[in-house]
């Protein structure tokens, strides 16, 4: 009898019900998209933050003390320490290889640079003097676990600008600096000869970089040739790492040597930025892994805030949302006065009343729950598309949150109406006042 | 007759009354709390950016051809920092300079006197920390001695085994002098392998008074503010080269951007999940009213008569949910902002008004299931057939 009274009522008014249930659904979507996108931001956030490039830099431990002044070492070619090129794929094997954006290894000397157009070659001493950076644009790595990892300063320094094309490995091409370009008067297309130690080497300009900084008085081209004109094949001088990382907290930022065992544990399975450093400098032996404390620091700290923003803000949608729902169904209550009445006047008690009524609101809420869910993950899609150019992936974890949101707050909603319903005296309703 | 009609309706079911003031003035606080933020937000994320450190590099002019790559080269006049306005849209503007050259430094207590290249950068030492804020100094630098201070970089320090206090001698070109160890810096970059001193010590010892090597400022501003600023300090600085420092400006305008449609776009969703809720409070309330509209249409009353009484009987109702409401709304967002940036979200006055119209605007459109009521037929209601 109580479910044919339940199903009674939703075939016999079916649009009433369909507009409820659609508000509802409104209300849930918008609910579920905003929880998609805050469960989501955090990391797409945090990935959008790996714009400001490498946070982690890699020496070698026995270096002796670079004199570096505007980015530029003005060490001889051939001081100081350096690194070998074939121990770069064990670092896609740290514990949080995975949050490894990127890498790109540095080496840099001073060389002399002249168009290749010149008639008769300068003397040496003679030339414009500049920095070669050897390193790799788009370099892809055969990584220990079988696959291919594409790393380069694309990704460590994504503000490097290339008019034109970034060069091509193996295609004896480099790019430029705009200042150093206009200084020796070289375009794109054109041939620039590089020379050091009496060794030259020609390579083809492909395009023009900005930088804003030291490098746009510098030759970058492919670490290969660098290393040939250096003297010194396979090894690199400095490693530029693109890490995403959590904000450091309190914890993050104690001595990992005071912890017991299992804080340390702790410490080390959190990609806090000093725990990778750690297992950089665990996996690339006789080398310094240093935090680049600006870019780390300032991104932990807005990371941080911007996180609790959205979250408060979502925690203002859900509210709205609920609020909405909640006045949708005490509406429905209230028109279905003359039923009710009618009911009590046929022998119905308050707990029947308004248990047949919860029913059928939990029925109302977990269709309208249901269907604003789906709603509300393309909406999702639709807001990540716009703000971040990719969609969260939908979470079951929402949809849980939402049909029990979707319930209690139509049960909430319709409490108090209810309330009053089971006090409704039925004759003065039913004789219309 | 009209307003007295009004005050009847309104005093007629207190129950519901409360209902939709309640449904407009949630409304109204959560609209007026996220604008403000919303607003704020704005200053704020620029404040926030600074947390970056220097944004802005004034460096002497792109050396000419053939100039040979010394170090001490290029520098520019010391006057360059008086003509950095103090102040940029409110926010102070931190400038400061450097001077930097390659010293020989040795530590006279050491057993070996072993001799040490280093990069020694002469500059402001209060100032260092306003332009790398993320810079770690340990310990904290606060020193009253007489003698030339210096901050020494985590590597150098390493390098020659020194602790605070100790004290180190640089010498350049036959000129020399002796620092007292402030504490370390740990920047995770260049400064690392640097000795920083104060600026008049650096010009000293490269017998350059007066001159720096570059100027770095730290401005507040969103991206297109720090435009315009490097625009107008390139023409008032002709004789150096003012650039942004792209690493962190191209991330912070593109991070800005991110953070505010992502801001935007839920405040309006919400704006409009609130509207939907008066709306139901509005439909509601209508259902009520048949009985009451029955009896006007019965008694003669004109139905655009009736339909303005229960459109102003709405703008009413909007007008006290927001006028209250948005009052809790920005109290709302003080807490807000200081829970979420730390500093108390300062009220914008322009949402207080913003909101109240919205509010009524939205009870007004709220109001729109009314127009059901038009079509009730008084034989029926009063037949108690609807």
């Amino acid at each position: 009898m109580f479910l044919r009274l339940v199903a009674d009522s939703f075939s016999r008014r079916v649009s009433r019900k369909l507009l409820t249930a659609g508000a509802l659904a409104l209300g849930m979507a918008v609910a579920t998209a905003a929880l998609s996108v805050s469960l989501d931001v955090g990391d797409r956030l945090a990935f959008e933050f790996r714009s400001l490039g490498a946070n982690l830099f890699v020496t070698p431990h026995a270096d002796s003390l670079p004199l570096e002044i505007g980015g530029v070492d003005y060490r001889p070619a051939n001081a100081g320490a350096d690194l070998p090129e074939a121990s770069l794929p064990k670092l896609k094997t740290i514990f949080w290889h995975n949050n490894i954006v990127g890498f790109a290894p540095l080496l840099d000397l001073p060389v002399e640079a002249w168009s290749a157009a010149l008639k008769t070659p300068p003397p040496t001493g003679g030339a414009p003097r500049a920095t070669l950076i050897g390193t790799w644009s788009r370099h892809p790595l055969a990584i220990p676990d079988g696959g291919t990892f594409v790393t380069g300063v694309e990704k460590t320094n994504p503000w490097w600008n290339v008019e034109g094309h970034w060069f091509a490995e193996d295609m004896h091409e480099c790019v430029v600096g705009v200042a150093f370009a206009r200084r020796a008067a070289l375009r794109i297309g054109d041939t620039v000869v590089l020379r050091a130690d009496g060794q030259t080497i020609s390579l083809t300009v492909s395009g023009l970089l900005t930088t804003g900084g030291p490098e746009d008085e510098a030759i970058v081209a492919p670490l290969s040739y660098a290393q040939q004109l250096a003297g010194r094949p396979g090894t690199f001088r400095r490693l530029y790492i693109s890490a995403i990382t959590k904000p450091e907290d309190a914890f993050g930022r104690r001595d990992p040597s005071g912890m017991t065992p299992a804080e340390f544990d702790r410490w080390f399975c959190t990609p806090y930025i000093s725990s990778i450093a750690l297992q950089i400098e665990q996996a690339l032996p006789g080398t310094d892994a240093r935090v680049i404390r600006r870019v780390a620091e300032g991104e932990g700290r807005i990371l941080t805030r911007v996180r609790v923003l959205l979250w408060l803000v979502a925690a203002a949608a859900l509210l709205a949302a609920s609020l909405a729902v909640g006045a949708t169904s005490a509406a429905t209550i209230i028109e279905r006065r003359t039923e009710i009445a009618l009911m009590k006047a046929l022998g119905a008690g308050s707990p029947m009343v308004k248990s047949l009524f919860a029913a059928e609101q939990i029925l109302l809420a977990a269709v309208g729950g249901g269907a604003g869910y789906a709603i509300g993950i393309l909406l999702a899609r639709f807001l990540g598309q716009i703000v971040f150019g990719a969609s969260p992936a939908p979470s079951l974890l929402v949809l849980a949150v939402v049909l029990a949101l979707a319930i209690f707050v139509t049960l909430a909603g319709s409490f108090f109406s209810m309330r009053r319903a089971a006090r409704y005296e039925p004759a003065p309703i039913l004789r219309g006042e | 007759m009209f307003w007295r009609l009004i005050h009847r309706l309104l005093q007629a079911n207190r129950g519901r009354l409360v209902t939709v003031l309640l449904a407009l003035g949630a409304g109204a606080a959560i609209t007026a709390a996220l604008l403000n933020l919303r607003v704020d937000a704005d200053a704020r994320l620029t404040r926030e950016f600074r947390s970056f450190g220097a944004n802005v590099v004034i460096a002497p002019p792109p050396a000419g051809l053939g100039s040979a790559q010394s170090p001490q080269t290029a520098t520019l006049d010391e006057s360059v920092l008086q003509r950095v306005p103090a102040q940029f849209a409110g926010a102070p503007v931190a400038a400061v300079p450097f001077l930097y050259l390659v010293a020989e430094v040795s530590n006279p207590a050491a057993a070996l006197h072993t001799v040490v290249p280093a990069v020694v950068a002469g500059t402001h030492l209060p100032g260092l920390a306003q332009v790398g804020p993320g810079w770690r100094f340990d310990p904290p630098s606060s020193s009253s001695s007489q003698s030339v201070r210096c901050l020494v970089g985590a590597r150098v320090a390493s390098q020659f085994a020194v602790r605070p206090g100790a004290t180190l001698l640089l010498q350049f070109a036959g000129r020399e002098e002796r620092c007292v160890m402030d504490g370390i810096l740990s920047a995770g970059g260049a400064e690392d392998n640097q000795i920083f001193v104060d600026l008049a010590a650096a010009q000293r010892l490269a017998a350059q008074p007066g001159r720096v090597s570059l100027v770095q400022l730290s401005v507040t501003g969103n991206p297109r503010a720090i435009e315009s600023f490097l625009a107008a300090l390139s023409v008032a600085l002709p004789q150096a080269a003012v650039r942004g420092v792209r690493q962190f400006s191209d991330a912070e305008a593109r991070l800005y951007e991110r953070i505010r449609g992502l801001l935007s776009a839920t405040v309006a969703i919400i704006l409009v999940l609130t509207a939907l809720c008066v709306m139901a409070a509005m439909t509601n309330a209508a259902m009520e009213r048949q009985h009451d509209v029955g009896l006007m249409k019965a008694l003669g009353g004109p139905l655009s008569r009736i339909l303005h009484l229960f459109l102003a009987e709405a703008a009413l109702l909007g007008l006290a949910g927001g006028i209250l409401g948005a009052a809790v709304g920005m109290l709302l967002s003080i807490g807000l902002g200081s829970a979420v940036f730390g500093v108390a979200a300062q009220p914008r006055w322009i949402v207080y008004p913003v909101t109240v119209f919205l509010t009524v605007a939205v009870a007004v459109a709220g109001a729109f299931p009314l127009r059901r009521l038009a079509s009730v037929r008084p034989a029926v209601i009063f037949r108690g057939e609807a």
